[in-house]
């Protein structure tokens, strides 16, 4: 009866994995090349030389809790985690961030933010720290002034304490330059937000080492959906790489206008605003004295084609974000698709061979190219509380 | 890429160009002809990577053997009908050698690079075709 019951088994999981197998499309070499560039997952931990605190458990730990810290902003109400909020995929759910007042832009998620090279939806940012002083300041957001981040590291002990060890020596009197340590330790802490890894890469891993039977566990809908992403649909001429996107920008066909008369010029306004930080990768902020994280900075060009261009987002934890867009103007992943599949030509001036287009994708194909996206998330464990600074 | 290195080491056996050697080392690189100019060309790091700066080594040299001037390079996208998003800047080095810094192909496609060359008045455009994956 035993043996009878064994045999079974072995039957019914030889029958499983026949099955299984047969859940594999056929991938080409050229495809399972672009499959592979989507990985591996996850890359090494950041270490960004312009931030002397970048990769270290001090200044990531320091960074941790002024990221919680509502004495940041200007009436005490406002943290880094307000809108930025750990069980909402380092987002907030908002079509439109809410800081002192409304935001004319969605609250981007955090995710694998350390690896981004332009921060903002406009890139005004050319590092994480850099970018991480603007809300701080900005009177729409926490509304903090140019001192309070300097008078609370120097008059809280945890926090001087802790200021010390990440930094080295004791919370000193110039204000602009603990300001910009804030922003330091503010990004030590923001680039260990890593993604987890997700079935795609169990997908990606197995096809790339040509394991058939582990690739077949990847759901049909979802490799159907991957073959379009690579393909016809070309989204991986901008979502490229393991973050899925190039980190730079384009102009998608969202509108310009915020309100009546009034345009959000996107990656124009930032390269100008880039230009007069004082806090770029070209100011004596800059931790790196072999100039070659400031090679961007240097190099990139303010051009008209620029205007109404935002960052292209990565796509790691999409589904379990939204709203979309740099205005939060998408509602679902559904809708996003649909964008894609119905954009107006006119409306994106293309003379050239148009780079994005209306897809005219079938009702079978969008939810084919959802269901890969959503094969980018992860469940994410609840976040422990950050370890005391000096207990 | 074989075809490249073979014809970097003709060119390089040459007794004409011995004034304006086009093996720029690393055994890798490609070189571009027109009617008065001869261009060798690496980048650095030596694979081209969508999204990530990379810099060009170049050698200029007439059809005579002798050195030339490189007067600006970029970058197109020529079925998009765009350019890179950065501008490099051109440095002067020792042997001649010119080192372009600042160019990003910031999507995979086929990207055009432009070179515009002189030597005395004659101010020349070669270009080039990298296919970028």
């Amino acid at each position: 009866m035993t043996r009878i019951a064994l045999l079974l088994v072995v039957a019914l999981l030889a029958a499983t994995s026949v099955g299984q197998a047969q859940q594999l499309l056929a991938w080409t070499a050229d495809e399972v090349d672009s499959v592979r560039r989507h990985g591996p997952w996850p890359p090494p931990p950041v270490r960004d030389p312009s931030n002397r605190v970048s990769g270290t458990p001090s200044g990531a730990l320091l960074g941790e809790h002024l990221f919680n810290d509502a004495r940041l902003s200007g009436d005490g109400r406002i943290s880094c985690a307000t809108c930025h909020q750990a069980g909402r995929e380092w987002s907030d759910g908002l079509a439109r961030g809410q800081g002192n007042a409304e935001l004319d832009r969605r609250t981007p998620t955090l995710w694998n933010v350390g690896y981004l090279h332009w921060f903002g939806w406009d890139g005004a940012g050319d590092s994480l720290w850099g970018q991480s002083i603007r809300p701080l300041l900005d009177p729409r957001e926490m509304n903090g002034g140019p001192t309070r981040a300097a008078r609370l590291l120097r008059s809280d002990p945890q926090l001087a304490c802790g200021y010390e060890k990440a930094f080295g020596e004791r919370p000193g009197d110039d204000d602009e330059k603990l300001l910009v340590d804030t922003g330091k330790a503010l990004a030590a802490f923001q680039a260990t937000l890593v993604s987890p890894r997700t079935s795609f890469d169990d997908f990606r891993d197995a096809l790339v080492v040509g394991d058939r039977e582990r690739a077949a566990r990847y759901p049909l809908a979802a490799q159907r959906g991957l073959k379009l992403f690579i393909g016809t649909a070309n989204c991986n001429l901008c979502h490229l790489g393991p973050r899925f996107t190039s980190g730079e920008f384009g102009d998608v066909g969202i509108p310009f206008f915020v309100r009546p008369g009034e345009v959000d010029s996107g990656r124009h306004g930032g390269l100008g605003r880039l230009a007069t930080s004082p806090f770029n990768l070209l100011g004596k902020y800059n931790d790196d004295p072999t100039g070659v994280s400031a090679r961007r900075t240097r190099h990139v060009q303010r051009q008209h084609t620029n205007f109404g261009e935002f960052r292209v987002p990565g796509l790691r934890q999409v589904g379990r974000g939204g709203p979309y867009m740099h205005n939060g103007s998408v509602l679902t992943l559904e809708d996003v698709v649909k964008h894609y599949s119905e954009v107006s030509p006119d409306r994106l001036h293309s003379d050239g061979t148009p780079i994005v287009r209306p897809l005219a994708l079938t009702k079978e194909q969008s939810a084919d190219l959802v269901s890969f996206l959503r094969t980018l998330d992860a469940e994410v464990p609840p976040r422990p509380a950050a370890p005391p600074l000096c207990p | 890429m074989k075809l490249a290195a073979t014809l970097l080491a003709l060119l390089f056996c040459s007794p004409a160009l011995a004034d304006c050697p086009l093996d720029l080392g690393r055994g890798t690189g490609w070189v571009v002809f027109s009617n008065h100019y001869m261009l060798a060309f690496r980048s650095d790091p030596l694979r081209i990577e969508a999204g990530e700066p990379f810099a060009l080594v170049l050698n200029v040299c007439t059809k005579a053997g002798r050195p030339a001037e490189l007067v600006a390079v970029d970058a197109q996208m020529p079925e998009h009908r765009h350019g890179m998003n950065y501008r490099p800047t051109i440095v002067s080095g020792d042997n001649g050698r010119y080192r372009a810094e600042g160019l990003v192909f910031h999507m995979p496609g086929r990207w055009e690079l432009t070179f515009d060359v002189r030597a005395g008045e004659e101010t020349e455009r070669l270009t080039h075709d990298i296919i970028l994956k």
